[in-house]
């Protein structure tokens, strides 16, 4: 009961304890995870390919269902019953990495439209939720396209409005810049920062440290089923161990900063720099 | 296939109401069986070939390309009805084989050709209708028809899944021919048989992956979606139905 006062006034929407998960053919795919996630955080999830993430993700809206461990959503453990699965996946969205296996209709608004008519919403109101997520989103130009003659990033975009239109509380993105051009990715970057400022919680895997140090304020780094490390961006890309444990390089900005450190071009009480700009301005300033 | 799937969706008519479309096909087509005349077939046939012409991109030696496909099917089944074997020879022309005779008359060949228009002038709605509707519209109207649902909901899947599936037979392919699968017809063969193994069992990966995202969606078992409406407008379908009523007439009166 402590616990749970305590989770409530840190604001824990998410928790895990202890999970695991072991696929039928005998793989141990989550071997005790504990992980915590705060309400309108933006948490960043980093492994190698195989190390879980996807399986992480399947299990924290309730499509795996953990063979040990439990998960509590607002401090109460997930109802596995039919009635409560769909009451976690109506908060808890994924957008899956590979908008092929999303998009099941040809028609953007029939495939928008489906997680809002799951909600049980009238005709009009989803119809009047797919319009505006439809603008939001910048869809409307391809809107009357077949999905089969959409680009990647128009797939992207169409995978993500089908989570947005159902209004999550949090939304979970399985490696979003994966297969997009800059500027696409750029995009899809912007679409989350958006998530974020309205406090969705957001979630998400990704390869790219250098995006993980602007973006995340948390970073977990997970492998073989479990999470070795966590914490802010800070700690984890200076913990030089559990980067090469993870096969992690670290982000170039800190790279140079620690070089520049070393070599006493700048002071090591300085914060550290998440971007390359911030980096200059230090630079420029010493130089000056 | 796809070919036909692109046209459909950059047709003039593509945002006109699906229901009317297809009635005026579905009408047209029925008549013309209905009647078996001439004079219907061809009038049917001349505004389907105009219409198909006119809303899609298509040029008219495509629009013939397409109507050659079938065509190539009908002559092989009228030679059946055209082509008599008889004891007597008969008034067209007759070439004796023993002791029977291979005989054309000139009522079978009249039967013949008129089989023939009948069969071009249905053919020209069908063309008609799947060169201006889009797939999902036809099937807002299965939908509008009261279809099982479990069919409709089949054919949406089946639909979308073909274009996924072909990208995906296609690049299988061209990594095969990038590393000399295609070098002689029996590797050829061999590597077809790859591809299509790997394909089954990379369809099946994909199903269950998008079952798993459906069901994050909160998918119950049915496939609830909103369809763009495009109303019928009252001329159109006046005229539609002013149409249908004169070939019927022509079909009773002629």
């Amino acid at each position: 009961m402590l616990n749970k006062e305590l989770d409530g006034m840190k604001n824990i929407i998410l928790k895990l304890e202890n999970v695991c998960y072991t696929y039928e053919d005998g793989t141990e795919a989550l071997k005790g995870i504990d992980l915590q996630v705060e309400r309108g955080e933006k948490l960043a999830i980093m492994g190698a390919n195989g190390s879980g993430k996807s399986t992480l993700f399947l299990t924290l809206n309730g499509i795996n269902k953990p063979t040990s461990g439990r998960i509590l959503y607002n401090q109460i453990p997930v109802d596995y019953s039919r009635k409560g699965l769909l009451a976690l996946r109506k908060k808890i969205g994924i957008v899956f990495q590979d908008p092929d296996n999303q998009l099941f209709s040809a028609s953007v608004t029939q495939e928008i439209s489906f997680g809002a008519l799951n909600l049980g919403l009238p005709h009009e109101e989803a119809r009047e939720r797919v319009e505006k997520i439809i603008e939001e989103l910048n869809i409307s130009a391809f809107r009357d396209r077949p999905t089969h003659f959409l680009s990647g990033g128009q797939k992207k975009r169409v995978s993500i409005a089908d989570i947005l239109v159902m209004d999550p509380e949090i939304i979970i993105f399985d490696e979003p810049a994966a297969a997009l051009d800059p500027k696409h990715a750029r995009m899809i970057d912007e679409i989350i920062d958006q998530l974020s400022e309205k406090g969705i919680t957001v979630i998400l895997s990704t390869h790219d440290v250098n995006r993980a140090l602007i973006w995340a304020d948390r970073v977990a780094l997970i492998d073989e089923g479990v999470i070795i490390s966590e914490g802010t961006p800070d700690e984890i890309f200076t913990n030089d161990e559990v980067l090469a444990q993870t096969n992690l390089e670290k982000p170039t900005v800190l790279r140079i900063f620690e070089s520049l450190c070393q070599s006493g071009v700048l002071d090591r009480s300085l914060s550290i720099p998440h971007t390359a700009r911030e980096l200059e301005q230090y630079i420029n300033e010493v130089t000056k | 296939m796809i070919v036909i799937d692109k046209l459909a969706y950059s047709s003039k008519f593509r945002y006109k109401s699906p229901g009317l479309k297809a009635s005026f096909a579905v009408g047209s087509l029925l008549i013309c069986v209905g009647a078996q005349s001439f004079a219907v077939s061809f009038i049917t046939l001349a505004v389907m070939a105009f219409l198909t012409v006119f809303s899609s991109r298509i040029s008219v030696a495509g629009y013939l390309k397409l109507m050659c496909i079938p065509f190539g099917f009908m002559i092989l089944s009228t030679i059946a009805v055209v082509v008599n074997i008889t004891n007597q020879p008969m008034d067209l022309f007759s070439v004796a084989i023993g002791g029977k005779y291979l005989a054309v008359s000139h009522s079978s060949l009249m039967e013949g050709i008129r089989l023939v228009a009948v069969a071009l002038a249905s053919v020209s709605c069908l063309y008609f209708l799947t060169l201006s509707t889009a797939m999902l519209d036809l099937l807002s109207v299965l939908r509008a028809l009261r279809c099982p649902k479990i069919m409709v909901e089949l054919m949406m899947l089946i639909y979308r899944y073909i274009f996924v599936i072909l990208d995906m037979a296609s690049a299988i392919t061209t990594s095969q021919n990038c590393r000399l699968g295609n070098k002689d017809f029996i590797t050829e063969l061999r590597s077809l048989g790859q591809m299509l193994a790997v394909l089954l069992i990379r369809s099946l990966k994909k199903s269950s992956l998008l079952f798993d995202s459906m069901e994050s969606r909160c998918y119950d078992g049915e496939i609830r979606v909103l369809n763009e409406a495009y109303p019928a407008d009252k001329i159109e379908s006046a005229v539609v139905a002013g149409f249908l009523i004169l070939m019927m007439g022509i079909a009773v009166f002629l």
